[in-house]
């Protein structure tokens, strides 16, 4: 459990302020899982496979961070049924720029975590995917057309 | 469909990431001694930590040293790297702002550079890889802002290494 105050919710322990941040990556993953249904059904069949790598690595991640959240007595965040695309995705290029607003959101939440993070192993388990989710992004941004394609600050707001 | 949307991840997280731009800030300025740190158990560095985040400054001292000579020895590379050698820079600049008493070493770093812009690119690549590993080593050492700033660093870090591929 991290240090700071704790939040009682409907779920079966108190809320930690890591909890809550896995909660909010828990979330990310759910999206981001839904989302690359979308990117790969938009690539032509050749170019799917970064989107399925990708996919498998967020389904992993979800699956992860559930498992945790409730081994610590807390009832993971569930998917929704659906999401509401920001824009609309008719092309490949449109296809990696989803991908990248979904890798955004993904490291978004885990630099949370770790800001959150009071166990040494959350961080460290933080900082991978966080990594992850930049190499991802940074080939979804030449894939889109975006510029630059690094960042120097994922996750973190003005990046 | 529901009201969620992936569009909204990052605008649900804007709450949460403007507050982590306040904490960053917020360590800047206990840095620079604009304020107190009392209160932000979470952001307080031992003295261990702080020979940390010198290291870290160190480290990434070294590669923006090394982004500037492979620009120096070849045209090509400083146009290619031209972006990734700024954001190195502004990474630089961030880590001494959290690191209380660091100060960047702009002599540090290997003392030459091979010629062709396939080396330039190899040598760069591995500095980059090994700024990286040594920060994304150190952030779960550090809690708060900090760990949040060393972590998007590395990452930062991994995309740009992959850029020079």
């Amino acid at each position: 459990m991290a240090d700071g105050e704790s939040t009682p919710t409907s779920g079966r322990t108190a809320v930690g302020p890591e909890e809550a941040a896995l909660q909010d990556a828990l979330a990310a993953a759910h999206v981001a899982v839904w989302g690359y249904g979308v990117v790969g059904a938009a690539l032509p069949g050749t170019d799917r496979e970064p989107a399925d790598v990708a996919l498998a690595a967020h389904r992993d991640v979800r699956d992860e961070v559930a498992g945790l959240l409730d081994a610590r007595g807390v009832d993971p965040v569930p998917a929704e049924a659906a999401y509401a695309l920001p824009f609309p995705v008719l092309s490949p290029v449109d296809a990696a720029a989803l991908a990248v607003t979904l890798e955004d959101g993904v490291a978004a939440a885990w630099a949370w975590v770790l800001d959150q993070a009071g166990e040494r192993s959350t961080r460290a388990w933080a900082v991978v995917v966080l990594a992850d989710a930049e190499v991802r992004a940074v080939a979804w941004r030449a894939a889109a057309g975006l510029t630059p394609v690094t960042t120097a600050f994922p996750g973190l707001p003005g990046s | 469909m529901s009201d969620s949307s992936p569009g909204a991840v990052p605008a649900g997280a804007f709450s949460r990431r403007a507050l982590l731009a306040a904490a960053v800030a917020g360590t800047a300025a206990v840095a620079a001694g604009c304020t107190s740190s009392d209160g932000d158990t979470a952001d307080a560095v031992t003295p261990a930590q702080v020979d940390r985040l010198a290291e870290q400054v160190a480290v990434q001292a070294a590669l923006v040293a090394a982004y500037d000579r492979a620009s120096a020895g070849s045209a090509e590379v400083a146009t290619e790297v031209a972006v990734l050698a700024a954001q190195a820079r502004a990474q630089l600049e961030r880590l001494v702002a959290a690191a209380p008493g660091a100060a960047a070493d702009p002599t540090a770093g290997p003392s030459s550079a091979p010629g062709d812009p396939a080396g330039v690119r190899a040598l760069l690549r591995a500095e980059v890889g090994r700024a990286a590993a040594a920060h994304a080593a150190a952030c779960p050492d550090f809690t708060g802002a900090r760990a949040a700033l060393l972590g998007s660093i590395a990452a930062g870090l991994r995309g740009a290494e992959g850029r020079l591929a």
